[in-house]
């Protein structure tokens, strides 16, 4: 077999004899075996939930950070490209940027009433800043003889935009779309915390009122995991198009 | 076609694709049936027994008239209850009394209107710690659900009237979910909140019951149903029968031991997302663990928690019985009948 597959492999078969063994050995009544999260999550399944609450994390995250990516990437270009605008909001976003999105689960309530549009915003945010701060330091640090360059052929400025600033920065900006990404999926147990009644995150929040049943909370953890590392190895495939690898290139 | 293109196609479709999946499956927009209520009055709750009218009186609605006007909405926890409640967008909800009376110092326009229950509290010890009486709590510390929770009144007046001082136990807050598992592993010496999370401890034979709440506190009191002053304003008629509900649950429930497992069942199943052992247990064992009849406003259940609670500093003593209490809708306790419906019907 493959090294790149037998060692991952090797580590997971001893993570599971270890956690088997941990539980059997301290006896514990309330910490679930591998084997039970593994029941939990055909369980899940078999009360067709599994497919709900995946969706409905899904749902928001997709919605949150596609809309983070959309004001995000034009917001970060343009503050990072006009210096007077950047002095004027960098402040702002330097303040606003380390607050965790859990901390602004009241004001979302407040807002946005417990429907899908609080949770959402709770990951609108946690995107938001990454993907902005990336895309601003992108255009600040592009070479200069890139738009001197572009400039002596006498480009529009919308055209400098597009064919030589975005391109430039696009290696970065999805550099940064990856951790945003792994950020707003971190977020939504937390965000589901607010009274909706579906989601990954909200069946960890729903077990925990269920009384003594540890192996779903295990169970949505393991599910988070597991779709978390598909988002990633998605995000990543974008990092092969050409119009990327010029800009990793170029640049090396 | 560009490859940039191609991500913007399939991101779009891939957002349309999870929306509908979504809509179809979480948000029932394209459920065949949907019930044609005009906008439903909305009751906050949270899966523990001081707020089952609340559940109990919503399915006996359905079953009865195909219907309800109702709409119990089911929080986790304590804060996000009431910051839904502050918002407005719960115009009634079932909340701890001394929050109710603390937010309406703060200046938020809510009535207590009245009780959801009668005891439905226990304080419960690791089983083999030496906590066998209140003063060997002494230098302990003790889980309590929240700041503004009758709970943490309920310990400084049993630990008072043992002559324990007060600063010389450790209260903490914690979400009553967690507290069996941190009793469990001796996070901390006592928790007690509201049932079936004490039950929990008991029945799953780590925990022992220090005491019931009528013990200490007869006719205790940790939940009551608080309405916005608007609601009340605009729908008088919605209020009253939401009250009026409640009393004849409360009825229900009390009526037999039969009621009350059957309660356990459809409560657990539809509402609580629980064990039903669990709710089956904590509503039988002892019998008056918990209650829900006498559930009207009395000014001298209120002036003993404020007592309690202004000592303590939970409350600042602003507004008095009258302020916070909209006593209009207590229906005369023998005018009540417990709701005639028989659980076999249930379709």
């Amino acid at each position: 077999m493959k090294k790149s597959i037998l060692l991952p492999l090797s580590v997971l078969v001893a993570v599971y004899f270890l956690w088997d063994g941990a539980v059997l050995l301290s006896k514990s009544d309330i910490f679930p075996r591998p084997s039970q999260v593994f029941f939990a999550i055909v369980e899940l399944i078999q009360r067709g939930l599994l497919l709900k609450y995946v969706v409905a994390s899904l749902f928001r995250v997709s919605v949150g950070f596609v809309l983070a990516v959309l004001i995000g990437v034009p917001l970060g270009l343009l503050l990072g490209w006009f210096r007077s605008a950047f002095l004027a909001f960098n402040p702002l976003i330097q303040i606003l940027r380390p607050i965790s999105p859990i901390a602004w689960i009241p004001i979302a309530i407040l807002w946005f009433k417990v429907d899908d549009r609080a949770p959402i915003f709770l990951i609108f945010l946690s995107s938001l800043f990454p993907i902005t701060v990336t895309a601003i330091a992108a255009v600040q640090n592009i070479q200069p003889v890139y738009v001197r360059a572009a400039q002596n052929f006498g480009v529009t400025r919308i055209d400098l935009f597009k064919r030589v600033i975005f391109p430039a920065c696009l290696p970065q900006i999805i550099t940064s779309l990856r951790i945003s990404l792994g950020i707003a999926w971190l977020v939504v147990v937390a965000a589901e915390m607010i009274a909706v009644n579906s989601g990954l995150g909200y069946l960890i929040i729903d077990a925990r009122n269920a009384g003594k049943r540890y192996d779903l909370v295990v169970a949505g953890m393991l599910m988070i995991g597991l779709i978390g590392l598909l988002l990633d190895l998605l995000v990543r495939s974008l990092e092969r198009f050409e119009e990327v690898k010029w800009g990793y290139s170029e640049r090396s | 076609m560009s490859s940039g293109k191609a991500v913007g196609l399939t991101v779009g479709f891939w957002l349309v694709a999870i929306s509908l999946l979504h809509a179809t499956l979480n948000l029932g927009l394209f459920a065949p049936h949907k019930p044609a209520v005009a906008a439903p009055f909305r009751v906050g709750f949270i899966p523990v027994t001081c707020h089952l009218t609340c559940p109990v009186t919503d399915f006996i609605n359905k079953q009865l008239t195909g219907g309800s006007e109702f709409e119990p909405v089911r929080f986790q926890g304590w804060p996000e209850l009431k910051e839904a409640f502050i918002s407005g967008y719960l115009p009634a909800t079932f909340i701890l009394a001394p929050l109710a009376i603390r937010l309406r110092e703060d200046g938020v326009p809510i009535k207590i209107v009245y009780l959801g229950h009668r005891d439905g509290t226990a304080m419960v010890v690791n089983r083999e710690s030496q906590i066998y009486r209140i003063e060997d709590l002494l230098g302990k510390t003790v889980a309590v659900p929240n700041r503004f929770s009758n709970q943490k009144l309920l310990v400084v007046k049993a630990l008072k009237e043992h002559g324990v001082p007060l600063d010389q136990v450790k209260i903490v807050e914690m979400a009553p979910p967690d507290m069996p598992a941190a009793l469990f592993s001796k996070a901390v010496d006592a928790i007690t909140s509201g049932e079936p999370f004490m039950g929990q401890a008991e029945l799953d034979g780590y925990g022992r019951v220090l005491y019931q709440a009528k013990d200490v506190w007869p006719g205790f009191i940790s939940c009551v149903l608080a309405v916005r002053e608007d609601a009340i304003r605009e729908h008088r008629d919605i209020v009253q029968r939401l009250v009026d509900g409640i009393a004849k649950s409360g009825k229900w429930l009390d009526q037999t031991m039969d009621h009350r497992m059957e309660a356990a069942e459809f409560v657990s199943q539809y509402y609580y997302n629980q064990n039903p052992s669990l709710l089956r247990f904590v509503l039988s064992k002892p019998p008056d663990r918990v209650k829900y009849t006498n559930l009207a406003l009395h000014k001298n259940d209120f002036l003993e928690i404020e007592a309690l609670a202004k000592d303590t500093g939970v409350l600042k003593g602003k507004v008095t019985f009258e302020d916070y209490t909209d006593t209009s809708f207590v229906p005369l306790d023998s005018s009540i009948q417990p709701y005639a419906w028989d659980y076999k019907t249930t379709k």
